[in-house]
């Protein structure tokens, strides 16, 4: 269906976690690195951070070293990210470069050197928010996979899948609307609760049609907290037990 | 920008700069063209082919990343041996800046040195670009007049093609 860059590697339905997904860093050769990366992907406030920090605290316990990332958090870009939202003067297709640099300068420099370490890395989303946020702006799709050629095929992708009544109810109870998960910018109008929940279901949307093409594995998000995180676990034991990550002992 | 945290990596420096290149795009290539005037562009995607690759990222990634730029109606290299452009900047008495020298990529202490074999790969790369691309070479070693006449025989054959000017104001 996705028009797919033939070097890409979900093109012809194949991933291997842990290779990049296409031309990848040619100056940054990363096979046989121990570590593993595991990737938490939702919807803006759909509950990924809290799921991150349970699970890090329980891999904590049993000896594995964890690394965390989260998206606009590398060092070299968050300013940067910050001051273009909040000047509004960046189209989409900077946008999408600018989200590209701040992952490539993590992956870089905290997800790589934490692989080679052995390191668990959970990842507080990874490429797919990119891809879906600029799916649903009209940016095209073989450009933004050949794009993020660079990154690395997480070994899990965790996929918090949850409806929109469902995620308005809880974005309004944790902390509201903002304009950005909102879809101001796409300026479908001035009420930000009809243009949250037009373009979360366009997102929601573009998250799904993912699933396939990179192997998620899809969580139900509307069910409390601790159902979520047992299911997890479970995924992520029956991963690591297989593997051949070490753990301090 | 001694600053390790900050320190750019080859992809985060190519990205900054396919972010720059399409925000100048949108702003101030696109609009004249569609307004039937003549952007004269110093520097275009192909620095970025040049310079990231001999940099280490990868060639066709490079290329597929700035996919969404106006393809030049009229491409000119100024081709010189790294010795003249050494010397022309010698003698403005510039220092060489970091990432110009190829300084990042730690091949030496020395910002000559270091000027001279990343340069040398970017124009390495260059000569490629000419054939993949069908650049115009200018010999830059000749004098400024000489070159001039040749910029001059170039844009005015390209202008007389109507058909292209078209393109460009449809684009
Ligand atoms: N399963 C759940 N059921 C009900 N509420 C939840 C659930 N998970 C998280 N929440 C609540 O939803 C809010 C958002 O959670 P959290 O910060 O973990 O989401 P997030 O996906 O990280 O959000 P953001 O996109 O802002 O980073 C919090 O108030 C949290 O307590
Ligand atoms: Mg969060």
């Amino acid at each position: 269906m996705n028009p797919i860059p033939e070097e890409f590697q979900g093109a012809n339905g194949t991933i291997q976690p842990g290779r990049y997904y296409g031309h990848g860093l040619p100056y940054l050769p990363i096979e046989h690195y121990p570590g593993k990366i595991i990737a938490i992907e939702g919807t803006d406030g759909v509950g990924r951070s809290t799921q991150i920090q349970l699970l890090r605290e329980w891999l904590e316990v049993q000896g594995y070293g964890v690394v965390e990332t989260g998206w606009t958090r590398s060092a070299l870009m968050q300013p940067t990210i910050e001051l273009a939202k909040s000047s509004n003067t960046l189209n989409k297709l900077t946008f999408v470069l600018l989200y590209a640099t701040d992952f490539a300068d993590r992956l870089e420099k905290e997800i790589i050197p934490a692989l080679k370490a052995g390191f668990v890395v959970l990842a507080d989303r990874y490429i797919f928010s990119a891809l879906a946020r600029a799916g649903v702006r009209g940016v095209d799709r073989a450009w933004l996979r050949s794009l993020y050629g660079f990154a690395i095929a997480p070994h899990l992708v965790f996929y918090l899948k949850i409806d929109v009544d469902t995620l308005i109810r809880r974005v309004l109870s944790a902390r509201g609307m903002d304009f950005w998960e909102s879809g101001m910018d796409l300026k479908g109008g001035d009420d930000i609760y009809d243009s949250f929940r037009a373009y979360q279901s366009k997102l929601l949307r573009e998250y799904s049609s993912m699933s396939d093409e990179f192997g998620f594995r899809v969580l139900d998000a509307r069910r409390p907290v601790d159902l979520i995180q047992e299911d997890l676990r479970r995924h992520v034991q029956a991963f690591l037990s297989s593997s051949d990550i070490s753990v301090d002992v | 920008m001694g600053k390790k945290k900050n320190a750019l990596t080859p992809t985060t420096f190519s990205l900054l700069h396919a972010t720059d290149f399409a925000d100048r795009l949108l702003y101030n290539i696109v609009p004249p063209l569609k307004a039937g005037m003549i952007v004269l562009a110093e520097r275009y995607a192909y620095t970025a082919f040049a310079r990231d690759v001999a940099r280490g990222v990868d060639r066709r990634w490079v290329r597929d990343l700035y996919s969404f730029a106006v393809r030049p109606d009229l491409a000119l290299y100024f081709r010189v041996p790294i010795d003249v452009s050494l010397d022309r900047l010698m003698a403005r008495r510039v220092k060489l800046k970091f990432y110009e020298a190829g300084l990042d990529m730690g091949w030496s202490q020395n910002a000559q040195e270091s000027f001279r074999i990343f340069q040398g790969k970017v124009l390495d790369e260059y000569d490629r670009l000419v054939e993949e691309f069908g650049l115009s070479v200018v010999d830059a070693s000749l004098a400024i007049t000489d070159q001039q006449q040749m910029v001059r025989n170039l844009v005015s054959r390209q202008l007389e093609r109507p058909t292209l000017v078209e393109t460009a104001v449809n684009q």
